[in-house]
């Protein structure tokens, strides 16, 4: 347990799910990716990601650019500010949390 | 595959790293990189014939005709296969960084061998010490330039075209055999291992029929 537990209050529910976080790391460190390369990424179903993807939208940290590649029309899927912001939040945070923890547990 | 263990440091280049590995893991790269160098080789090999070389156009031919070439390949193989994504400026500024820096190491060593050509004696002893360890020198080189970008692109298979670079241009130095043949026999390596990958991708990524490849309707 934290020694102040009142951190793990700050951790984002939304972005610590363990799917999402992985599909919000992942739009981290690229601009932009499409729902396939997603989906072979992060090897996960279209169904299941595509619910995730919608929580992420609705929270507006995800964002839906439709593009022209070729003159065919593509959708790629990018992380808006807000979402990176949430990200970085999340990533200092948990690493507050996991650091406050104690290295020893208290009864041994 | 991005995997991210809460119990380990959650490393964000690895993320990085295996999505350029995914994105390069079709060989298209290798491909071209090896027809370059396969181009070189015949360039060199042509000179020693002909005595009619085209050098001065060469450099100009990768990013000139291939990497456009490349590019195209890559959205009608990769993209409706495995989806696609755009790399931010971060990665591309990594890469333009080492390519400068390539680009002036290459002008230093063009300076250099310029001036170990006068008739100094400075010069000659730079040249006695360039010319009968040319093959070493520039195995070095190519296995250095070849693990940077490995490290950079995260892409492990360059570490190895570094090491058959290193141990060919080696080898080149005890055994007389021209120049041109060295890098024919990379060139060929880089190229054969290009469609190895390049085969195992198709097969292992099927293309899927309909409109797969863009984000579901549902969204």
């Amino acid at each position: 347990m934290s020694k102040n537990p009142s951190n793990l209050k700050n951790i984002n529910r939304l972005i610590h799910e363990p799917t999402r976080l992985m599909i919000v790391t992942q739009l981290y460190v690229v601009e932009s990716a499409d729902f396939l390369f997603l989906q072979h990424q992060l090897q996960m179903t279209p169904g299941n990601l595509s619910s995730h993807l919608s929580k992420l939208e609705e929270a507006g940290y995800v964002e839906i650019v439709k593009e022209f590649i070729e003159r065919k029309p593509h959708t790629a899927l990018k992380l808006t500010k807000k979402g990176r912001a949430a990200f970085n939040k999340y990533r200092k945070n948990i690493k507050k949390v996991l650091e406050d923890l104690p290295s020893q547990p208290p009864y041994l | 595959m991005v995997i991210i263990r809460m119990n380990d440091k959650m490393s964000l280049r690895e993320v990085e790293k295996r999505t350029y590995m995914s994105y390069h893991q079709d060989g298209l790269i290798d491909i071209f990189v090896g027809i370059y160098v396969l181009l070189f080789g015949s360039d060199i090999l042509l000179s020693t014939v002909t005595e009619f070389s085209t050098w001065f156009v060469i450099p100009a031919v990768f990013p000139a005709i291939m990497v456009p070439i490349w590019i195209s390949v890559k959205k009608r193989i990769t993209m409706p296969r495995i989806g696609y994504v755009k790399f931010g400026s971060r990665g591309t500024n990594k890469l333009m960084a080492i390519l400068l820096g390539l680009t002036i190491a290459g002008l230093g060593a063009f300076m250099v061998f310029s001036f170990a050509s006068r008739s100094q004696v400075w010069a000659l002893t730079l040249r006695n010490l360039i010319v009968p360890n040319g093959m070493i020198i520039i195995g070095i080189s190519a296995a250095a330039i070849s693990s940077l970008f490995a490290y950079t692109m995260g892409l492990k298979r360059l570490y190895v075209y570094g090491l058959v670079t290193l141990a060919l241009f080696l080898t080149g130095h005890f055994i007389t055999i021209p120049f041109a043949y060295f890098l024919l026999t990379i060139g060929l390596v880089i190229i054969i291992n290009g469609f190895v990958l390049l085969i195992g991708f198709i097969r292992k990524y099927p293309l899927l029929q309909g409109d797969e490849t863009n984000v579901k309707k549902s969204l």
